[in-house]
């Protein structure tokens, strides 16, 4: 911590108090964020920290004016925390974040217009992050961690404040996707329910007159949650928004969309060109989109063991997993293809015989019963169009288009 | 049901416990097991707080505080049933069968009266001679358990005594915030009662059978989430319980189908907190095998598994689901076969593990009419438009290979 004298820390402790004012006075909602935006690490919040503790009281400095202290349980607050936040002391910070948001809700509450809006984005996302780092330090001193839990409900009370009629209700998206992040953090995502809801269903709301970027994150988590579900095509209108309608230039956050669309529209049928995997660095999916090419079980089996670990914590492992029936209607129309290039007269029969070899070349030992009960499944989910002729030990296709594609729609259950 | 003599049976200064259940509690270093990153994070560390169970308690009380500050309840009641609840219910004749000294109905006492599940709630309105202390209430699920086996009283009457006792013995368990070892063998023993229970309520007849098979479910779910809880809440790196794998692999089977929604979190979501030790299990990769079947509708493989690894708490679970497939391969074989080759109704039983005489008996009660061919088999012949779901949900046929587990209960 640098060296500041005391001249110094009063200088700049007066200067903050005065931008406040100024900003609340004026209206002036970028200079307000600016001043509360402690996680950016910005210079002058920096060393106004530094300042305050090396000053110690700045309370007496807020009572000194009467412009200073009408906002003076705001400001000891803010204090608090940035000092708290300075030298480490994580949840310290946290609680008198907690504290001034708080009082500075109310406030906003008072304020007419929707001036304030983007500061009170600032707060709101402040809050989240301070709580995710203070529960850190929790877990890590072997303590129980309930500040993200806290801020959660801090959130919710938020967008009560904000789910209204007048020109604040704009806001209330930004802190439904605040409360997505954090329910998705702590693992409780069932609670995203009741807040999807009030934003889909409250007549207030209406969903265009949202910001664009506020927007294409609330596509982006309700249709995580559709994934989850495993409905696919609301999954898929969902992640396609969010991809649509992101910044082409935040590579980042596209990765992110695929990550879960790719595994959808897998499901529908739809293969992505490896070019997009390989801009994009989904490296994970590259042997699964393979393997359906090629109807090699194997190789499907094989990609979900060797990222298990990923698939699973993302989410979209029994996704994926579900594509081996896609698989096998690839390998089955293989084995289709070579018999009408050797004996086309009698192509369309497989001989389930004929498919119990093609799945030992790929080191998958199956008895004919097995191979029968694939057929039934493939033939009965409409992958597969014919008939199984059990005594015959056969599948006769239908000349037909005997492997229908899925054109967008799931396998059916 | 096998029921393992743990800890001692003495009832001893149950008083002085609080300390000791502290005391049993064990403070990781390294926070974070081998899958690391973002998954664990969302996973609750209750290491020293005492955990929340199904209530939200005031939120207020628990900021900042140190575990030795919060105020415990820790029961001092020596007995199966406090005294004067016993008292009570004995001049009110509220006993139970099971709880009447020689079938009298207003006279009952301390070896067979056992505390009854009450809704009132706040630990604030609890006195602690009420509460029973961890050792009488492993005594009393000692106790509670051995009434299974009674042959005087049908099963619904003996399982409607032991599911409201055993919801107060979790009562009690809350109340004062236990959460040990010896506590998790208590679960583990309260699921298994709900589970076999589940099974065994399948085969009783009644009117109000359907509504218990339902409670039973709720508390099944129930009991099963308190159990997680406590296996979360002292959890070393990479450390499972002795049971805990197979005690997971059943919320699995509880999910299998993605619409049953039993406890609420699709599967997705709950294999994202999985530990790694916990996904690399026998018991979780079984399930996770059979899910896979399941959803694919692999019938035959489903089946096969099923007879040849599943324990027998897995089997109990899995009994709806067994008939289920087994259905699917019914309507699925009638619909894709050849109508020229009817199926024979042997190798229909040996992929779907069920008798012959069974699988016939299933046919009829999907509508299908079964025939014999001109050799003497027996066979079903296909694309009959008579297909429907049989009207008995829970009818239950053997599975041929099951017999293997020692079913001793």
């Amino acid at each position: 911590m640098a060296y500041v004298s005391m001249g110094e820390a009063h200088r700049r402790i007066t200067e903050y108090l005065n931008r406040f004012c100024d900003a609340v006075s004026y209206q002036d909602s970028s200079t307000l964020c600016r001043l509360l935006s402690f996680s950016s690490n910005s210079p002058p919040l920096l060393s106004l920290a530094d300042a305050l503790n090396v000053f110690q009281d700045s309370s007496s400095l807020i009572r000194q004016s009467d412009r200073f202290s009408e906002y003076g349980e705001i400001l000891a607050h803010v204090f608090r925390s940035l000092q708290s936040y300075r030298v480490g002391n994580l949840v310290e910070a946290y609680l008198a974040f907690e504290k001034f948001a708080n009082a500075f809700v109310q406030e906003f509450r008072n304020w007419e217009s929707a001036w304030a809006l983007e500061a009170l984005y600032v707060v709101c996302y402040e809050i989240r992050v301070l709580a995710e780092k203070a529960d850190k330090d929790l877990t890590s001193n072997g303590k129980s961690p309930e500040k993200l839990k806290a801020a959660g409900s801090l959130l919710m009370k938020v967008f009560g404040v904000l789910a209204g009629k007048g020109p604040k209700r704009v806001g209330a998206l930004y802190v439904t996707c605040q409360l997505f992040k954090t329910y998705f953090k702590l693992g409780t995502v069932n609670l995203c329910r009741s807040v999807i809801r009030s934003i889909e269903t409250a007549r207030i709301f209406d969903f265009e007159e949202f910001p664009r970027r506020d927007k294409v994150t609330y596509m982006y988590y309700t249709g995580r949650l559709e994934v989850f579900n495993e409905n696919f095509p609301a999954a898929d209108t969902k992640l396609s928004y969010a991809l649509q309608n992101c910044n082409p230039k935040r590579e980042r956050n596209i990765r992110m969309i695929l990550k879960y669309l790719v595994p959808v529209k897998l499901s529908l049928g739809i293969i992505p060109k490896d070019e997009l995997l390989r801009n994009y660095n989904l490296h994970e999916y590259t042997k699964i989109v393979q393997a359906l090419r090629k109807g090699d079980l194997r190789l499907l089996r094989h990609a979900l063991q060797e990222h298990e670990d990923r698939f699973l914590r993302s989410g979209v492992y029994l996704v994926l997993e579900k594509l081996e029936l896609q698989v096998y209607q690839r390998l089955m129309k293989k084995i289709y293809i070579n018999q009408k290039l050797s004996d086309p007269a009698r192509a369309h029969q497989l001989k389930l015989e004929g498919i119990a070899k093609a799945l030992r070349w790929l080191d998958m030992d199956m008895d004919l019963d097995e191979v029968e009960c694939i057929m039934t499944i493939l033939i009965y989910k409409n992958l597969v169009k014919g008939y199984l002729a059990h005594k015959s030990k056969v599948v006769v296709l239908s000349k037909q288009d005997p492997f229908p594609k899925l054109n967008g729609k799931p396998v059916s259950s | 049901m096998n029921r393992r003599n743990r800890g001692s049976s003495s009832s001893s200064s149950s008083s002085s416990r609080v300390s000791n259940t502290y005391g049993n509690r064990q403070f990781s270093d390294n926070p974070r097991t081998g899958s690391g990153g973002g998954v664990n994070e969302s996973f609750q560390r209750r290491s020293d707080a005492p955990h929340k169970r199904n209530n939200e308690k005031d939120e207020s009380k628990h900021k900042d505080e140190d575990p030795a500050d919060v105020s415990l309840i820790v029961g001092t009641c020596s007995s199966m049933c406090p005294e004067r609840e016993r008292v009570t219910r004995e001049r009110l004749r509220d006993l139970a069968v099971f709880e009447r000294l020689y079938g009298n109905p207003s006279k009952s006492s301390t070896e067979i009266a056992v505390k009854k599940f009450c809704r009132t709630l706040s630990a604030a309105d609890v006195q602690a001679s009420d509460v029973r202390p961890l050792p009488v209430l492993e005594e009393t699920l000692r106790y509670l358990l051995s009434l299974l086996d009674s042959k005087e009283h049908p099963f619904e009457v003996v399982h409607d005594f032991i599911f409201d006792r055993t919801r107060s013995i979790r009562q009690d368990l809350s109340i004062q915030n236990l959460a040990n070892e010896r506590v998790i063998y208590l679960y583990e023993e309260m699921v298994k009662f709900h589970v076999i229970s589940h099974k065994r309520l399948q085969s009783c007849s009644g009117t109000s059978i359907s509504s218990m098979h339902h409670l039973n479910m709720e508390q099944l779910a129930k009991t099963l989430t308190s159990l997680y809880n406590i296996y979360d809440a002292n959890r070393k790196p990479d450390y499972i319980y002795e049971n805990e794998a197979e005690f997971r692999s059943l919320y699995v089977l509880l999910h299998l189908n993605p619409s049953s929604g039993v406890m609420g979190e699709p599967l997705s979501l709950w294999f994202r907190k999985l530990t790694f030790a916990l996904v690399k299990s026998k018991e979780i990769c079984f399930v996770r095998n059979l899910l896979r079947l399941y959803r694919m509708g692999n019938y035959k493989n489903f089946l096969s598994r099923t007879a040849s690894e599943a324990t027998y708490l897995q089997y109990c679970i899995s009994e709806h689901h067994i008939r289920e497939m087994r259905l699917v391969a019914v309507q699925y074989i009638n619909n894709v076969c050849y109508k020229l080759q009817p199926y024979p109704l042997l190798r229909l039983s040996q992929n779907l593990k069920m008798k012959e005489l069974d699988v016939e008996s299933l046919c009829h009660e999907c509508g299908l009419e079964t025939c014999t061919d001109p050799d003497g088999f027996t066979v079903l012949p296909v694309k009959q438009s008579t297909f429907r779901s049989p009207e008995d949900k829970f009818k239950v046929y053997d599975l041929i290979g099951i017999e293997r587990i020692k079913m001793s209960i």
